[in-house]
């Protein structure tokens, strides 16, 4: 995950198509990995990088490198990612997936054989009913390894408040844990 | 329950980090790369238009401070709210992305872009999923076939500014995009002016009015050219730009080496079964001309017409003019000459006529040439003869090679007045070749007529990897011509052929008393050269589009009522194909002539060499795909899909991956007709 060099943007901004298709040959495996997490499925995953591609495209224009690249383009993928989400009317299966969630991680933690992404769709799935903002924080903080600063900066909110949700997060799963630890 | 606490983190960084390891499928990739594209090229378009609106007095001007900004968000906001935005998409979207540039994650504001946009988006995506599902073999590295060799020629050239790409976009130095916190001026461009000529498709004849069609060859390329630079850009191009058989001969084709010296060429008449209308035939005239060895090359004399006025200052027309420019230098002989003429607001000699070894010497003048004042195109043209007529030699090839972006605007504007001061020129023995460059105020018609009247070839460079086709790679073929006003005349046997219509060569179209008539100029063809023609025919018993007349004179009833005579070969047989050739600087034509008997037929039953049902083929493909972008009049359900799958099964070797990039190209048009 190499940052695209400041040239390379400018040129494609200034219309230069062979820049641009690089920049998105370049940026596609993140693009699509962030995605990955998101959805859980590849072809969903597929879809929604498409999409951000072609949203990169709309505004790449509109990046004043006030930021860092990643950070404005992690931005764009999780406005492409709750889009799809939307309109996939998803927040039914998602509450269904919740359920399951707390078997899916013991599973995995006893076994570690459960198909790591449908553990991590129904896991996160359970993480996103937590709240606004949770399963982003973890997507970036714990998926993409940023800093909470860094995943603050993305998510405009306050640094603590990702140390916060993060926290929280693990908290919670600890919680769910033992419950289930000590349950059937 | 630390332990647990651990294990659980542990588990889901573990999933989280799988993921991140998960590998890209090159195919999505792809996709997503095209569709990104796509929308890059509309956006690039839009940001042209819409620049020309009202609706840039909007946009915040560099001098803005913070607190500008934030007032002008306010001021948009209210605007977005007030339901106006429907009132134009096009404004919308330069205004919500405008919004969004300081408060990026905005969602709602999203939420008001999607609708509109949403329908364009999702077609998009829809396309280029069934483009992908419809091709299965399809792999990314064609795109890099197709755009890689510019890039790679822009970086061997040492020049990334100068490097070929949307005309609009290169006009910027990069500095000045960031320095400006705000929209971007861009240099307004003559957009929508290219001239096309209008010709009617060529009709479908019965054979019993009309046995007898007869053209001149074409080996012009500028049509593909330009219809590539169209569908690049994600856009169909207009009918009348599109010439079906420029894009046929746009690729070399496979057909064999005359067996002897004795005539020039080599004539192939194959019938294969038109995959548009079922039950029709069609009858492809493949030419090819011998190749000369290096030995053989005559001398060549060139000057450079180069059109240098205020409308060729754009990237992809003067520097790439240049570039053009060097990499046929290369292909000259050391004692070769070139010398340079240049028009703008007067017509000037930059060079006289310099052996081609003192390379340094004409790169030095060519490097000098800036763009700037009105165009004189005539005075140029009267100039560079002159030149070349101070330096004629016989036996040599004099050529002048205009390159221009057809715009006349000064001095003699009449097109028949240049076309017969280029005739007289031709006469005299010095010829004349056209290369087109650049985009919105091209004029096709012009240029056409120019390089046919001057026995060269007209063709259209927008790129710099076109330029090396044209001029390095094609150079003996676009040089030394090895047949002159080669003409074709086909006669179809009325007991076997209903109907027929010959596809494309509508501009070539000749009467049928010219074949014979040597006065009347033609087609040329170059050393190497292939040139292809298509009829598309319905045998006897076929489902015809014109009814037979009710009222027939008596002896033609009896001729029809007599039918195919089995045991009659000439009766069997579907056409005779006749050529006229001239070899070069003679005055007198040459005749060839070939039956067409049914055993000349191709399909899956038939058992011919590899070569014929390939070439054969892709030159239906294309010929099918042209006729689609001319709006399919007779191409019935026949698609884009089927042009795909035909031309992808046969690509052949292609060592230069033009038939690669067509592949591309029809998926881009598929592309561009879904929005």
């Amino acid at each position: 995950m190499t940052a695209p060099s400041r040239e390379l943007i400018e040129s494609a901004q200034a219309g230069d198509r062979q820049a641009f298709a690089r920049l998105v040959d370049e940026q596609y495996a993140v693009v699509f990995r962030f995605a990955l997490t998101w959805c859980g499925v590849r072809e969903d995953a597929e879809d929604v990088a498409q999409q951000a591609c072609i949203k990169l495209a709309q505004n790449l224009g509109q990046f004043r490198f006030e930021s860092a690249f990643h950070t404005w383009l992690y931005r764009l993928v999780i406005n492409c990612a709750k889009d799809w989400q939307q309109a996939q009317g998803r927040h039914q299966r998602e509450r269904l997936h919740g359920e399951s969630a707390e078997q899916a991680l013991a599973q995995q933690t006893a076994q570690g054989s459960v198909e790591t992404l449908m553990f991590l769709q129904s896991v996160l799935a359970w993480i996103a009913q937590l709240g606004e903002g949770f399963k982003e924080a973890v997507l970036l903080v714990l998926g993409q390894g940023l800093s909470h600063k860094e995943a603050a900066d993305i998510l405009n909110v306050k640094e603590s408040t990702v140390s916060w949700r993060i926290h929280e997060v693990r908290k919670r799963i600890a919680q769910w844990q033992q419950d289930s630890g000590s349950g059937p | 329950m630390t332990d647990k606490q651990n294990a659980a983190d542990a588990a889901l960084t573990r999933a989280l980090a799988d993921a991140q390891d998960t590998p890209v499928d090159a195919g999505a990739k792809a996709r997503a790369i095209d569709a990104a594209l796509m929308e890059f090229d509309r956006v690039q378009k839009k940001n042209t238009e819409s620049h020309q609106g009202f609706w840039q007095r909007w946009r915040p001007t560099g001098t803005l401070t913070t607190l500008g900004h934030s007032i002008m968000e306010l001021f948009q906001r209210k605007w977005l709210y007030s339901g106006i935005a429907a009132a134009s998409v096009a404004v919308l979207t330069v205004m919500v992305a405008q919004q969004m540039q300081h408060t990026v994650v905005a969602p709602e504001l999203d939420g008001a872009q999607v609708p509109q946009l949403n329908g364009e988006r999702r077609l998009a995506k829809k396309e280029a999923l069934e483009l992908a599902e419809s091709e299965a073999d399809y792999t990314p590295t064609e795109e890099v076939i197709v755009t890689g060799a510019r890039l790679a020629l822009a970086k061997e050239k040492g020049k990334g500014k100068e490097k070929p790409a949307s005309p609009v976009a290169q006009q910027l130095p990069a500095a000045s995009v960031v320095a400006s916190d705000s929209f971007i001026e861009i240099p307004s461009q003559p957009q929508g002016r290219d001239d096309f000529e209008h010709v009617d498709e060529n009709p479908v004849k019965r054979v019993v009015d009309s046995p007898v069609s007869t053209f001149s060859i074409d080996v012009d390329t500028a049509s593909y050219s330009f219809v590539r630079r169209q569908l690049n850009q994600g856009v169909l191009p207009q009918k009348d730009a599109v010439r079906v058989e420029e894009l046929v001969n746009y690729f070399d084709y496979d057909y064999p080496l005359p067996s002897t010296k004795d005539t020039p060429f080599s004539t192939n008449v194959i019938v294969s079964d038109s995959p548009w209308t079922a039950g029709n035939k069609l009858m492809h005239i493949g030419i090819k001309g011998y190749q000369l060895s290096a030995a053989q090359k005559p001398k060549t004399n060139l000057v450079f017409l180069l059109d240098v006025s205020g409308s060729m200052n754009a990237p992809d027309k003067l520097p790439l003019v240049k570039q053009s420019m060097e990499l046929l230098l290369s292909q000259l002989q050391p004692d070769d000459t070139v010398a340079i003429a240049v028009y703008a607001g007067a017509a000037g000699t930059v060079l006289e006529p310099t052996a081609a070894k003192d390379k340094q010497k004409i790169l030095t003048a060519l490097n000098q040439l800036s763009a700037g004042g009105s165009t004189a195109g005539a005075q140029g043209i009267k100039l560079a003869y002159q030149l070349a007529a101070a330096n004629f030699e016989q036996g040599a090839v004099n050529r002048v090679i205009l390159a221009t972006d057809g715009d006349f605007n000064v001095g003699i504007t009449n097109r028949e007045e240049l076309k017969g001061f280029v005739e007289r020129e031709r006469n005299k023995g010095i010829y004349l070749s056209v290369l087109g460059f650049g985009q919105g105020n091209y004029h096709d018609h012009l240029m056409q007529t120019l390089a046919q009247n001057g026995n060269g070839v007209a063709a259209y460079i927008d790129t710099l990897s076109e330029a090396q086709k044209v001029l390095v790679t094609e150079a003996t073929r676009n040089l030394f011509p090895i047949a002159q006003d080669v003409k074709i005349q086909v006669e179809f046997n009325p007991n076997t052929v209903q109907e027929y219509r010959l596809i494309g060569y509508e501009t070539r179209a000749l009467a049928r008393e010219d074949f014979n008539n040597d006065k009347v100029d033609a087609g040329d063809i170059g050393a190497g050269h292939s040139v292809t023609a298509i009829y598309e025919f319905t045998p006897l018993g076929g489902k015809a589009l014109i009814d037979s007349p009710r009222y027939t004179p008596k002896n033609a009833v009896t001729e029809v009522e007599a039918g195919p005579d089995q045991g009659n070969l000439l009766n069997s047989e579907y056409a005779f194909v006749k050529l006229r050739y001239k070899l070069p600087g003679a005055a007198e034509s040459r005749l060839l002539e070939q039956p067409v008997p049914p055993v000349n037929t191709i399909n899956a039953r038939t058992r011919v060499a590899a070569w014929v049902q390939r070439e054969t083929d892709f030159a239906t493909a294309v010929a099918g795909f042209a006729q689609l972008l001319k709006g399919g009049k007779y191409t019935g359900d026949w698609s884009y899909d089927d042009a795909l799958a035909l031309a992808q099964a046969s690509k052949g070797a292609d060592p230069y991956g033009y038939r690669t990039e067509f592949v591309q190209l029809v998926r881009k048009a598929k592309m561009a007709q879904g929005l």
